[in-house]
């Protein structure tokens, strides 16, 4: 494939603006240096490469954040986005950001929205900075939402289901928290977000909490990423156009399943034939944001698909000619209409 | 701890309290001004330089790696062999580091930095009462409060409401334990604010106690092995195909930096230099002996000259030998207003070293205003207890006198920041970002660290110091992180070449 390769090229840039394409592209060719044949991780180069931010009690554009650990024998870290808090007197800004998460329950309702970060199960943490950035677009998008984004374990290291179990937990310990409950009923109001491995991350806390009883407002999923044994046209016909390549996918599948199993496995294809049934669970609304670049875009369109004949609702934002990883940056009507719909999604499921 | 319950310890709030401005939001500084080229603001908000001019060309060169790599993988060489000797730097800047891959990079033996084994003490595992969890977490959170706010009342000179802010912060101490976490931190900036309102003279050093300490917190956590090892790595880089080399150490000490490096200069391939080290300051007795010794069982021919506190001045440097100079820790002394610190820096600059190593605390316990300074510090050094803690170098009960001498080396360091002013107070630490500026207006020039002595320390840290521990790399520096919050870190400068430096006219006897 390495000649047809400069012909997808030009394709490329003809739909993506220049500075996304040397984003994406220079992430495809770093992340081709990590990943082994043997289906180990250069982790140490990874860390190196990765592009990171520290939290900052500080406001920035409004908004301020802070890590915490919530799980010490699993290293579970967040990342907390909010709105910066009023400063009363002489307060110092870490004073008051102390003092905003001992509040009681806000008589105002206000959502809050667990993150799970993209990077196919391997790449990434919370403080990663497109997705620092990504974060504290979204509190003031849904008008002063906390965001949590989940420093979940990633593969190989750490195989399905340890990612879903950082995800529950970091819900149970939301669930936890007075000041995080709103309106009269003193609710947790509730998303699930996630990019690519995010939003798989995001549909199987989902199954969860569903399951648990534990209500969840709304699942925002965007490029969530879902596959199986088969392969499909997209697949056939977008492999290694637009910055993806189907080996890669394959890569990180088998990184991120148990060993042994394929692709058939409800981790990774949640309505395949190993499927779990979804249809007496109350699982929540779901928005849906699908690339019409992204090789994966038939098995996310079959996700959706799987929600409707379980009798659930699922809202397609379906953008043509939208590669992955164009919520990256602000300069395109896919990422302002995109966070439009997330931004209303969430006001009206509040 | 039942499975179900959450180990939240919010008192982790501590962590990464940064006061700092976004790293990669756009400041206006004078470089900014006086360059033509402006950088894609998109891509700087993102953790990429990239001008704006050169973005087609580094999209060309991006697919022209791109393709080289996919070209490769057909042929039958897979990304993890054709880039395995590459060495990456600075990975902010794009076309450059596009650039240095797309040549060939011919296979780098670069000698490589093996630590002594130090056996940690496992993790201990945070075993607290999920009950007591709740009142112990409001507690602890008033706790700090207070504290900030009398730490603000001092500032204001109102120590009528700082005396009963401490009165009443020492009732709330029972209700805390102070075995471990933030009640264990704030029993230590507690007594430092009451020392400072009450007076009390500094307790007297003894250059003993000095080395005992240090010696006990250079073992309990991996900061001071993280500070060697990275600087060791930086000037072996330096001193590659140097046969006479001359490292002059700031701060000598028990000269625990040395052995790794005379080890991997053994190790080099075409055979070890001659080492001539100088140390400066307080030493341990015969420990260029010892040093001495070790040289000669692995065959580096070695010699040993030992200088008094602050006589940098007196060291002379031969003509023909490269010259490092390693600072760990010592920089930030010399920062009070009457401090020598730009004296020192051109001193340094005059013996034209070859790599002058540079390692501070991450932190910004300078600064001018004393309830700043005293926020700053309350959150780093949590950070660090914290770190001890689950390292198991931390102590018992810090109100009965059980603190571990690694915490007592600290404490001394929370009591100068919040006891001290003047000249008095020495421990003035800067984040790297002041570093930065401080050394390119002294005629110093970064040296990127890269991947391989990222790799390396990454390696290091996890064979031998408990999780939570990680390393990350900003603007060619490297820097020890705990969970995400950076401690201490590591740099590399040279002279710059159109620096001018003048001759020494006479040398100053420098105090410090």
């Amino acid at each position: 494939m390495a000649g047809s390769n400069e012909v997808y090229a030009n394709e490329s840039r003809t739909v993506v603006p220049l500075n996304t394409r040397v984003l994406i592209h220079n992430f495809k060719v770093s992340y081709s240096m990590l990943r082994r044949q043997d289906g180990s991780f250069d982790r140490h180069l990874s860390e190196y490469l990765e592009r990171k931010v520290p939290a900052n009690a500080k406001p920035v554009d409004g908004v301020v954040s802070l890590d915490l650990l919530l799980d010490r024998p699993t290293n579970l870290l967040v990342r907390i986005y909010l709105p910066a808090p009023a400063v009363s007197g002489n307060e110092l800004p870490q004073q008051a950001l102390l003092s905003a998460l001992q509040r009681p329950p806000s008589p105002d309702p206000f959502p809050v929205i667990i993150f799970f970060h993209g990077g196919s199960f391997a790449h990434s943490s919370i403080n990663t900075t497109i997705y620092d950035i990504l974060c504290r677009r979204f509190v003031t998008l849904c008008g002063g939402a906390v965001v949590i984004s989940v420093n979940y374990r990633r593969s190989p290291e750490f195989r399905c289901p340890c990612a879903y179990d950082d995800g529950w937990t970091a819900l149970k310990w939301a669930s936890s928290q007075p000041w995080l409950r709103s309106g009269e009923d003193a609710k947790l109001r509730v998303f699930l977000a996630g990019d690519s491995s995010g939003g798989n991350i995001a549909h199987h806390v989902a199954v969860r909490a569903a399951e648990s009883g534990i209500h969840i407002s709304g699942n925002i999923l965007l490029n969530p990423l879902f596959g199986g044994n088969g392969r499909t046209e997209s697949e056939l016909e977008l492999d290694g156009k637009y910055f993806v390549a189907l080996d890669d996918r394959d890569w990180y599948w088998k990184a991120f399943l148990p060993e042994g199993a394929d692709r058939d496995h409800p981790a990774c294809n949640p309505f395949g034939p190993n499927g779990v049934k979804l249809d007496e669970l109350p699982f929540p609304k779901s928005l849906l944001v699908v690339a019409s670049l992204d090789l994966t875009k038939d098995w996310q369109l079959a996700y959706a698909e799987g929600l409707r004949k379980a009798g659930h609702e699922v809202n397609v934002i379906f953008r043509d000619q939208a590669t992955v990883g164009f919520y990256f940056l602000p300069n395109t009507n896919h990422y302002y209409e995109v966070m439009e719909e997330i931004r209303s999604f969430v006001n009206s499921n509040c | 701890m039942p499975k179900d319950a959450i180990d939240t310890n919010p008192l982790v709030l501590r962590n990464t309290f940064a006061m700092g401005r976004h790293p990669y939001h756009p400041q206006p500084t004078d470089e900014d001004s006086s360059s033509a080229s402006e950088t894609d603001t998109l891509l700087a908000g993102v953790g990429y330089t990239v001008r704006s001019s050169d973005l087609l060309n580094v999209a060309d060169r991006l697919e022209k790696l791109d393709s080289t790599i996919i070209a490769a993988a057909a042929a039958g060489v897979p990304p993890e062999f054709l880039c395995s000797s590459a060495v990456h730097y600075n990975p902010s800047d794009l076309a450059s580091w596009i650039d240095s891959l797309l040549t060939e990079v011919p296979p780098q033996s670069s000698p490589s930095m093996w630590m002594d084994a130090v056996c940690l003490p496992p993790p201990s595992s945070f075993s607290i009462d999920a009950h007591r969890l709740g009142e112990e977490e409001d507690a602890g959170i008033r706790l700090v409060h207070l504290l900030m706010t009398c730490a603000d009342s001092i500032q204001h000179d109102d120590h009528v409401l700082a005396r009963s802010l401490i009165d009443e912060m020492r009732l709330l101490l029972p209700l805390i334990g102070v075995g471990y976490g933030i009640g264990k931190v704030s029993i230590f900036f507690l007594d430092a604010l009451d020392r400072r309102i009450s007076f009390l003279p500094q307790p007297t050093k003894s250059v003993l106690e000095d080395e005992i300490l240090y010696s006990h917190f250079y073992e309990a956590c991996p900061n001071i092995k993280f500070a060697h090892f990275t600087a060791n790595q930086a000037i072996l880089e330096a001193f590659n195909g140097c046969d006479r080399v001359h490292v002059i150490d700031l701060s000598l000490m028990h000269g625990l930096q040395w052995p790794a490096l005379i080890q991997a200069l053994a190790l080099r391939p075409g055979g070890p230099p001659a080492l001539r080290l100088t140390g400066i300051g307080p030493q341990t007795p015969k420990v260029g002996l010892r040093l001495a010794e070790l040289a000669r069982s692995v065959g580096v021919p070695f010699s040993f000259h030992a200088v008094a506190a602050g006589r940098l001045d007196s060291v002379r440097v031969k003509p023909g030998e490269a010259v490092a100079i390693n600072s760990v820790l010592q920089l930030h002394l010399l920062l009070s207003e009457t401090g020598p610190i730009d004296s020192v820096l051109t001193l340094i600059r005059e013996l034209r070293p070859k790599i002058l190593t540079v390692v501070e605390q991450e932190a910004d316990h300078n600064k001018p205003a004393f309830l700043d300074r005293f926020t700053e510090a309350l959150f780093y050094y949590s950070t660090l207890f914290d770190s001890l803690a689950a390292s198991g170098g931390g102590g018992g009960r810090v109100d009965v006198g059980c603190s571990a001498p690694a915490e007592v080396y600290l404490q001394r360091e929370i009591c100068n920041i919040v006891c001290c002013e003047g000249s008095e107070r020495v421990e003035r630490h800067e984040p790297m970002g002041r570093w930065r500026v401080r050394l390119g207006r002294a005629g110093f020039e970064p040296m990127h660290l890269g991947s391989n002595a990222f790799r390396q320390a990454s390696m290091l840290l996890k064979l031998f110091s408990s999780e939570g521990y990680g390393v990350e790399e900003v603007e060619g520096c490297l820097s020890l992180s705990w969970h995400g919050r950076l401690l201490i870190t590591a740099s590399a400068w040279r002279a710059r070449a159109d620096s001018a430096v003048a001759p020494p006219a006479c040398h100053r006897y420098i105090v410090w």
